[in-house]
């Protein structure tokens, strides 16, 4: 099972290497987003605070592009029948992709991160190995739930979206505590630890579940 | 009991129009004042049946998704949207109460601070996105098992919404239910209680009628496709 | 011993369309049955469905006696689906499209070149598919298919989009693999037919004829 997961996610990377559609775009676009943000709260934001929850909006719009794109590959010439037909475990199918997503999330943050921590939190920014471990656990959990959303998304006529409809409400719990250890990473809070539990729940929950039901998105 | 009554859910109903009545008389006469809020808790009363009832009614259509998968019988998936409609309903009385509690109590609309209340808006979010979902896809085994999937992954939320408060201190949304007991008195506990179940029998009634009434067409279309010769 | 595939009143709906209505039919082991019949007449459903891709609205589609859908793992690579589309990704080689084909299937890198090799495609193995064209894109589904080595074959038209040379391949392939494979296939071409089938099940709007 690992092993075919690991094919399928080999495949999802040779993909992107070879037509460079997600991951530059992935790029451009949390970079625009968080500019964007910080104008759109200019009035209120300017505080280190903002910069934190600023940061992992932008990270979840820029999740929610990609996993737009999660599924294509596999629809242009029906090949998302072949992996159906293919004597593998269906988990599979969906653990191979979220492998590939986590990669095309790490690529965009290992870049992304260090820009926004430069420009919006400077010296006086939170402690950065919690605020990673965040973005690594998080990192499983968009992931993990992206993938199986859009699994639901891709049969249905108004995939493009329906995605961010589904997505964003399950996304919620985990924005909430990416950005609570953010916060409590700063001088003076109380830690991430909590948090950063929370995540890890969240994300144990989350892959049972998907593993469990994935088998059932085979099929008209 | 009585023709009127004599439908499907016809007894929830009308335990429910002997149960909440009485509920509202005891909240608004009987019960005493709670000691920090005044006369404006009561709605309390209300607002955290109906917030049970609904995670009830979500729970309810998880475990009909969870049967239709193992069953593939089509039964299960009606239940379960039915379920699911009525657990959104109660979940809209939730946020209109809950407003209003907030409004009387401590002068605003809505609270972000709020953890629970907010917690409880994704849930209800995230099965409002439900029906978009169900509505998406063509009537078949698909829309079935893709609707299922969605609800059980919505399972997930609650325990993980429940944590989120605990993990989260609030200082505005009083919490009554702790892990050593309800903080308050018998009296109290017996007014939530005779609400908490009135509600259920309500939203039992409501789920009974609701699957009435979807069979019924059902039936009517099945019939209509004889007719028309396109039934398989 | 249960048929290879047998169709017990099969219907199947798709929203309102009625595709198949109470299809019953049976393919002995080893045999080669073609479904003809018009445009829309159900043959493409009727073959999904015996791969287990769409789900019977009622009645049953068996494979080996369990329904397809609910086929264990290990015999689902039995089954060698060809379809409309090519099954494969734009993004890659011939080659490497046939060697994740087969290390899904659990079939030696190996076989990868022979497959090439009896579909003409040898020489473009390490082109990338986004430049081949209908008829080569059919070759390599049936490319696809060799790799896999099933013990039933489904075929949508196996002849669309084949030139000449295309079609003799074709009709090579499935000369080798007669009585040795279970066969059915949905052609328009009667000749096809009466080469390669042992019986023909006509389809119109969805029903037996």
């Amino acid at each position: 099972m690992i092993g075919d997961a690991l094919a399928l996610a080999r495949k999802d990377l040779l993909l992107e290497v070879r037509r460079r559609e997600v991951v530059l775009a992935m790029l451009q676009y949390v970079i625009t987003t968080l500019v964007v943000i910080h104008f759109a709260i200019a009035g209120a934001g300017s505080s280190q605070k903002a910069a934190a929850g600023m940061l992992w909006a932008a990270i979840l719009f820029t999740a929610v592009l990609s996993l737009n794109r999660c599924f294509a590959a596999d629809q242009e010439e029906g090949a998302l029948d072949a992996l159906l037909l293919a004597p593998i475990d269906r988990a599979a199918i969906w653990l191979g992709k979220v492998l590939a997503q986590m990669t095309f999330l790490l690529i965009m943050e290992a870049i992304a991160l260090p820009a926004f921590w430069l420009f919006f939190f400077g010296e006086k920014g939170p402690r950065p190995l919690p605020v990673i471990a965040a973005v690594l656990l998080a990192n499983i959990g968009l992931a993990t739930i992206g993938v199986l959303v859009a699994g639901l998304a891709q049969a249905t006529r108004a995939r493009d979206v329906l995605l961010p409809v589904l997505f964003l409400p399950l996304s919620i719990p985990l924005v909430i505590a990416a950005v609570t250890a953010t916060l409590e990473s700063f001088p003076g809070g109380s830690g991430a630890q909590k948090a950063l539990q929370f995540l890890a729940v969240f994300n144990i929950v989350f892959t049972s579940l998907a593993w469990g039901t994935y088998e059932h998105l085979a099929g008209e | 009991m009585p023709a009127a009554l004599r439908f499907p859910g016809g007894g929830w109903v009308a335990s429910s129009g002997a149960l909440i009545p009485l509920a509202i008389a005891l909240a608004a006469w009987w019960v005493p004042d709670d000691a920090d809020q005044g006369y404006s808790q009561r709605i309390f009363y209300f607002h955290v049946p109906i917030a049970l009832t609904t995670y009830a009614a979500f729970a309810y259509g998880a475990f009909c998704a969870a049967a239709y998968l193992k069953t593939r019988d089509p039964r299960w998936d009606l239940r379960s949207y039915v379920g699911v409609h009525v657990g959104a309903i109660f979940g809209t009385l939730v946020l209109i109460t809950g407003s209003i509690w907030a409004k009387v109590s401590w002068g605003v609309w809505w609270d972000w601070s709020d953890r629970q209340l907010n917690v409880f808006l994704v849930l209800f979010l995230y099965y409002c996105a439900y029906f978009m979902l169900r509505f998406s896809v063509d009537e078949g085994e698909q829309r079935m098992s893709y609707s299922a999937v969605y609800t059980l992954l919505g399972v997930g939320l609650i325990p993980l919404s429940i944590l989120a408060v605990r993990i989260a201190q609030s200082l505005v949304h009083p919490t009554v239910f702790t892990t050593s007991g309800a903080a308050m008195t018998n009296d109290m506990f017996m007014t939530f209680l005779v609400a908490f179940a009135g509600m259920l029998c309500l939203a039992a009634g409501m789920i009974a009628m609701e699957l009435r009434g979807k069979r019924a067409a059902l039936r009517v279309r099945e019939l209509r496709r004889r007719l028309e010769g396109t039934d398989l | 011993m249960p048929p290879p595939v047998e169709l017990a009143a099969c219907s199947k709906r798709f929203g309102e369309r009625v595709a198949l209505r109470r299809v019953s039919f049976t393919v002995p082991a080893g045999t080669a049955v073609a479904l003809t019949g018009p445009n829309g007449s159900g043959k493409s459903t009727v073959l999904r469905v015996v791969a287990g891709l769409v789900r019977p609205t009622a009645g049953a589609a068996l494979v080996d006696g369990t329904p397809a859908t609910d086929l264990p793992r290990s015999e689902r690579g039995a089954i060698g689906y060809l379809g409309h589309r090519a099954l494969a990704y734009r993004g890659m080689t011939a080659a490497e499209n046939l060697a994740l084909m087969a290390r899904l299937h659990r079939r030696p890198a190996a076989a990868v070149a022979p497959a090439l090799a009896e579909v003409g495609l040898a020489d473009r193995g390490d082109d990338r598919i986004d430049g081949f064209s209908r008829g080569m894109l059919q070759r390599l589904s049936l490319a696809r298919i060799l790799v896999t080595e099933p013990a039933l074959l489904l075929l949508d038209e196996p002849a669309t989009g084949l030139d000449t040379a295309g079609a003799a391949l074709l009709d090579a392939v499935l000369g080798r693999l007669r009585g040795r494979v279970t066969l059915l296939a949905a052609t328009h071409d009667d000749a096809f037919a009466a080469r390669h089938a042992d019986a023909v099940i006509r389809l119109d709007r969805g029903e037996v004829a």
